[in-house]
């Protein structure tokens, strides 16, 4: 059978916030090994399975909607490798969907997350979009520089129950971390180390649709 | 939550969070006790280790109990939750320890003793067994330091000795039912508990000693508490529960990897060797039972690579029947198989072509001495030509690196023998070149890894002193003086720690004390060269006013009362004596499965290769 592609959406929650994007990589391979999902290998010196993730996800972040593409070589329904998926990982990394993709990776745009923890009002936040957000940044080299995030966010609103719903650029090198906007969020009302929550919720394309 | 808050402040929070796959979960609310299995290292460490698989399996095996995994937090956790006032927390709830029934330590090598009072202090219980009441838990040791536990005494209510996958749910169930009937009490439990074949209560002994500061006698307080203590062995391995899943760790630990033991205890009796004689007699699975068993496990986790333990694998009686076995499919699904523990004296090519052919590792033999008089007076019955032969036939199959393992300060080592070490590295060398089969073009690594003797209990070397500081590190001067070929790799194991390793294995409870002024040093992690500190602990020594060298240096007197013999391993001390007299003349004992040379474990039963009937 030609190798086919399968996307495998899922969620990142709860205790796995504390787990590395790396860890979660490396961790992967034998999951699919345990949920005997006939994956498809490089050839080669040293044969490894095809995988590949659509973004990694910060430390301490958790989400509702990851994207991770793989190949397989024998035709199980996508049905069944969810199930067997299911079984494989722990409820904190909970498959919720797995079809054969036709948006790429390359079309994501902008990522949408939820902060909570961090007390503003829709006052706070208007101020702080109406000019430019600067964050400190290390370069590579070391040095520090102040850079406005302004332009990768796209929108911020304010839910009733506290909770910051916002979008930012995701794509590419546009990406911007969220860890970093919800510390120049906190910074613009005065708080040092915040301590709250981020989620992310879902992804966009550049024409505004949801990717899948 | 508070830990939340931490955990984004430490190194690798992945240590603290458990919610594994794999993990047991079970409603605590119904369970009858909670036995926290903690293991005092990094949870990298503790996580690779086999023998907490296999008891967190067998507890878990036990409906109304819950057994959960605690290791030691690192520095820069211990720090936060310090500061934060966050107790010791087990893994699978993260409830605190102090809330448990049990607090189960293993002790698998003297150096984590001081993490052992660390995670105590952690947990906020107090560290003497006397200053605890009721409200706390039985705190109970157990792995292959608990054989010789007595410098811990003070701190444990009870040491488990030998195998726990039996003995341990026996412990909790005579524990569950004393509280259900009412009669429980800590000491009535203890006291009970020391009737049990394998268990040791530290507290029902009265220890005297010699006016030379030896020890006299161990008598028991009261009539019915045993005189000495036999450990405790599975019978029929293939019986033995076994962990058909492993919690899947997410960060990489030490072995992420399946083990599978293929059987119990040496046929061999390296004189210098601990755990050639406490885990004896000789107990194998059936190949078909470890073929079974592996596949089940690579089933349930997905780990590509294989790893069979035991202490001399090539000694396994149906080792190729095994690895034909686990080829048939291993190789189909591109799991590797590695076999650690490789005997030069039976290592083949047929053996070689079957790890080869799934992963090159490079090959380690361990000839332990450098010249056939005193391999002979420690009792590896490997010879020179051997060593070569195996040597070469890895050149042959295309390696160009071994490593070859030595121990030096062994009793009755004199310079000749460290000559012969360097002289076989350069033998070694030679043998390369001497191989048409060679890797073209290449140049070999030899590496002579030196490590210190350390006499341990239960050993024939167990009443041999340890070199000198001065000693030791003079006869590593001089075997670094002696090596200039630049192929022959050198390096040595720490002499300091070593010494204290030696004072802890053959320590007597008075070092209770050394151990709790360590603590107030705030010492810890020392089997990590980083943090190990030796002139803390001649410090820690000096503050208990005891002699480190009494301990470590000391040759003990052939009919000396010694702190162990109030333990039974099975193999009898008569025989260490007869050992001990034959090393003295450089004579060797045949293996079991030669002769059987009356060491005296076949006492113990258990389905067993080679053992004489008792
Ligand atoms: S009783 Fe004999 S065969 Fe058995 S372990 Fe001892 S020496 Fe070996």
């Amino acid at each position: 059978m030609v190798p086919e592609s399968i996307r495998i959406m899922f969620q990142k929650t709860g205790r796995l916030r504390y787990i590395s994007h790396l860890d979660l990589c490396r961790t992967m391979q034998p999951a699919m090994i345990r949920a005997r999902i006939p994956l498809w290998y490089t050839e080669g010196f040293n044969p490894h399975p095809k995988m590949v993730f659509a973004q990694p996800l910060p430390l301490f972040v958790t989400s509702k909607c990851e994207f991770l593409d793989i190949k397989i070589v024998e035709d199980v329904s996508c049905e069944e490798i969810k199930r067997r998926l299911r079984e494989a990982f722990t409820d904190e990394l909970y498959v919720t969907d797995v079809y054969k993709p036709t948006d790429k990776f390359t079309e994501i745009a902008y990522a949408e997350y939820e902060i909570s923890g961090i007390a503003v009002t829709a006052q706070d936040v208007k101020g702080l979009l109406s000019g430019s957000i600067e964050v400190k940044k290390r370069t590579k080299s070391g040095a520090e520089k102040v850079i406005d995030i302004r332009p990768q966010v796209r929108s911020v609103t304010l839910r009733p129950d506290g909770v910051i719903e916002c979008v930012l650029s995701a794509s590419g090198s546009e990406y911007l971390n969220p860890d970093i906007f919800a510390k120049a969020l906190a910074a613009s009302v005065g708080i040092e180390e915040p301590d709250c929550d981020i989620t992310r919720i879902k992804w966009y394309k550049a024409d505004g649709n949801v990717f899948k | 939550m508070e830990l939340s808050r931490i955990l984004k402040k430490v190194l690798k929070p992945g240590r603290y969070t458990g919610g594994e796959y794999g993990q047991i979960i079970k409603d605590k609310t119904k369970m009858a006790a909670r036995f926290a299995f903690c293991f005092p290292d990094s949870y990298e460490i503790g996580m690779s280790n086999l023998g907490m698989r296999i008891l967190y399996h067998a507890i878990n095996l036990m409906p109304d109990v819950y057994c959960e995994r605690v290791f030691s937090p690192l520095p820069d956790m211990e720090a936060q939750m310090r500061e934060n006032k966050l107790p010791l927390f087990a893994l699978e709830t993260l409830d605190p320890v102090k809330e448990f029934d049990f607090m189960g330590i293993t002790l698998q090598y003297e150096l984590c003793y001081t993490n052992v009072l660390s995670m105590l202090e952690l947990a906020e219980i107090p560290l003497y067994a006397r200053d605890r009441d009721e409200s706390f838990p039985i705190i109970v040791g157990g792995g292959p330091c608990a054989y010789n536990a007595e410098p811990l005494a003070d701190f444990f209510d009870v040491f488990s000795i030998g195998e726990g996958e039996e003995a341990l749910p026996e412990m909790i169930r005579l524990y569950i039912d004393m509280k259900k009937s009412g009669s429980y009490s800590k000491e009535k439990f203890l006291r009970e508990l020391s009737h049990i074949e394998g268990f040791y209560v530290p507290s029902l002994y009265e220890v005297s000693y010699n006016s030379d500061g030896t020890v006299k006698a161990y008598a028991p307080k009261y009539p019915d508490v045993p005189s000495v203590v036999r450990k405790r062995i599975i019978k029929d391995m293939d019986k033995a529960p076994f962990p058909d899943k492993f919690v899947m760790p997410y960060i990489e630990t030490v072995h992420d990897r399946i083990t599978e033991e293929v059987y119990r205890g040496c046929i061999r009796g390296c004189r210098f060797c601990q755990a050639g004689m406490i885990y004896r007699p000789i107990r194998e699975k059936s190949p078909d039972v470890v073929n079974s068993q592996v596949k089940c496990i690579y089933e349930n986790t997905g780990y590509d690579e294989v790893s069979l333990l035991s202490l001399s694998i090539s000694d396994y009686t149906r080792l190729s029947e095994l690895t034909e076995k686990l080829l048939t499919w291993t190789d189909g699904e591109k799991v590797n198989l590695s076999l650690p523990s490789l005997r030069a004296d039976t290592f083949s090519k047929e053996l070689m072509d079957r790890i080869s052919s799934v992963r090159q590792s490079g090959l380690t033999f361990a000839p332990e001495a450098g010249t056939p008089r005193l391999r002979d007076a420690i009792n590896k019955n490997v010879t020179e030509e051997e060593i070569l032969r195996a040597c070469s036939l890895a050149f042959g199959g295309g390696k160009t690196n071994v490593k070859l393992y030595f121990i030096m300060g062994l009793p009755t080592e004199t310079y000749e023998d460290i000559d012969g070490i360097s002289a076989m590295g350069s033998a070694v060398v030679n043998e390369f070149y001497k191989n048409p089969n060679r890797v073209k073009g290449r140049h070999p690594q030899v590496t002579l890894s030196c490590a210190c003797f350390i006499p341990k209990p239960f050993t024939a070397f167990q009443w041999d002193a340890q070199d000198s500081l001065e000693a030791l590190n003079e006869k590593q001067q001089y075997l670094r003086g002696k090596i200039s070929d630049k192929r022959v790799k050198y390096n040595y194991h720490g002499v300091k720690s070593s010494r204290i390793e030696a004072a802890l294995a053959r320590g007597d409870r008075r070092l209770s004390a050394v151990l709790y002024e360590a603590r107030k040093l705030g010492m810890e992690f020392d089997a990590w060269d980083e943090h190990f500190s030796y002139e803390k602990w001649e410090q820690a020594f000096k503050n208990a006013g005891i002699d480190m060298g009494f301990y470590a240096n000391r040759a003990m007197g052939l009919d000396e009362v010694l702190p162990w013999d109030i333990i039974d391993i099975g193999v009898t001390k008569e025989f260490l004596k007869r050992e001990y007299k034959k090393s003295r003349e450089s004579l060797s004992t045949p293996n079991c499965r030669e002769k059987c040379a009356g060491c005296g474990a076949n006492r113990m039963g258990g389905v067993t290769p080679w053992c004489p009937k008792a």
